[in-house]
């Protein structure tokens, strides 16, 4: 596949659908008069597009009755789903309980002069880690990072059913931020907002639309440094 | 030409954004009435694209109470990137990604099996739910869950590719590309079957 059959063939459908300006079109309509590949690709595709408006046009399938409202609404009429309602932050509680446990007893114990701070050594997951500051995270490096921030948020994603921790330079809602995705929440520490904490895991990209941010993803260790 | 998506199908895009911004905002405080609004309004195109991807109306019934429930959960943690047509759209579509993997591929809805078997009893042309309109409705079922998603929403749904793109958490080019896939797969499919077109 060429270069220009790359493109030609990301504007069939568009092209079928009149969206196409008159100079593109111009220029698909000279390739696929020259590529035998790419035009036998669009009869197939205008095929398929044919297709796909003949099932748009279908009468959707009746539900029968909807769910009222209230059994939508309430959680009482379904126990699993209730307990599903509660496992978030349940967990999120369960692991602050461990926080404060740990504190307590001194699994960690402190070092250097802050009396919360924890000893990197001791938390430190295996394999090396490069020290990032927030600024300085690059497009999707992928590399296994550690950095240092202030906890702005702390949320639970519904969509990717993961934590979503908002890492700032600063304590404020303003300045440079990384999104620290928890996969595995149960495992690890969760800082409460305000908190200072050294984030051990992944550099990457998020490039979907409406986010466009720099992540730690997958976390695979958080140390509070400062409560 | 008829139009492809008739005017009672037409998407809920709900007007003013001020105006879906307070409804979101009253409703993730909990107003009841906010809150049934929504569901009133997005019910119906969230069932549509449920029972097109999973293909079998008392799962897509248990889903459609899982979408809402959860979305309904979720409006406080609402961050008003998207439109919440497109929100709902995710959470339904994951709901039914999610469903159908913890199904698994052991089990095949029923009107799979019969709708094959009502094709060669009818011939009747131009869709409504004849012969043609199973076959085509069972061929787009068939398509792997990322290309039957896009099927849906473009043409079902009538979603440009920025919209599906929000839907589907990718980049619009990867959208395209996935959907030429899915026309081409559609095409083989029904070939394979013997037209339907």
């Amino acid at each position: 596949m060429t270069f220009s059959c790359f493109f030609a063939r990301r504007r069939f459908v568009p092209y079928l659908e009149g969206q196409v300006p008159s100079g593109p079109v111009a220029r698909l309509e000279r390739h696929l008069e020259r590529c035998a590949r790419c035009s036998e690709l669009f009869a197939r595709v205008k095929a398929g597009h044919e297709a796909g408006r003949a099932f748009g046009r279908l009468a959707p399938v009746p539900p029968g009755r909807f769910s009222d409202f209230e059994e939508v609404r309430s959680p009482d009429r379904r126990p699993w789903a209730r307990l599903a309602a509660f496992a978030a932050p349940a967990l999120v509680a369960a692991a602050a309980c461990i926080v404060v446990l740990f504190a307590v007893t001194g699994r960690h114990q402190a070092v250097g002069t802050g009396g919360a701070a924890i000893g990197p050594a001791e938390i430190t997951p295996s394999g090396a880690f490069m020290k990032l500051a927030i600024r300085d995270f690059g497009i999707d490096s992928r590399r296994q990072v550690v950095t240092e921030g202030y906890v702005q948020d702390v949320y639970y994603d519904e969509q990717e059913q993961t934590l979503h921790i908002k890492l700032g330079e600063r304590s404020g809602g303003t300045g440079p931020f990384v999104i620290c995705e928890v996969r595995d929440a149960g495992r690890l520490t969760i800082p409460g907002t305000g908190s200072r904490v050294r984030v051990y895991g992944r550099a990457r990209f998020d490039a979907q639309p409406g986010r466009g941010w720099h992540e730690v993803n997958p976390v695979m260790e958080i140390a509070v440094l400062n409560r | 030409m008829p139009p492809e998506v008739s005017s009672e199908r037409a998407l809920p895009r709900t007007g003013p954004a001020d105006r879906e911004t307070s409804l979101i905002l009253a409703a993730s405080r909990g107003d009841e009435a906010a809150l049934r609004e929504i569901y009133r309004t997005y019910r119906e195109p969230v069932w549509r694209v449920i029972v097109s991807l999973v293909g079998d109306v008392p799962q897509a019934q248990d889903i459609l109470q899982n979408v809402f429930f959860k979305a309904f959960r979720g409006l406080s943690g609402f961050r008003f990137r998207s439109a919440l047509f497109t929100w709902m759209y995710r959470i339904a579509c994951n709901e039914c990604r999610n469903h159908l993997r913890r199904r698994g591929p052991a089990t095949v809805p029923l009107e799979t099996i019969l709708g094959s078997r009502y094709e060669a009893d009818s011939a009747v042309p131009g869709g409504g739910s004849s012969g043609p309109a199973d076959t085509l409705r069972a061929a787009v079922r068939d398509l792997p869950f990322k290309l039957r998603e896009v099927v849906v929403l473009k043409y079902q749904e009538d979603l440009s590719y920025e919209e599906m793109s929000r839907v589907l958490g990718c980049p619009p080019g990867t959208v395209a590309s996935r959907l030429n896939r899915a026309l081409l797969e559609l095409e083989l499919r029904l070939r394979s079957r013997g037209g339907a077109r």
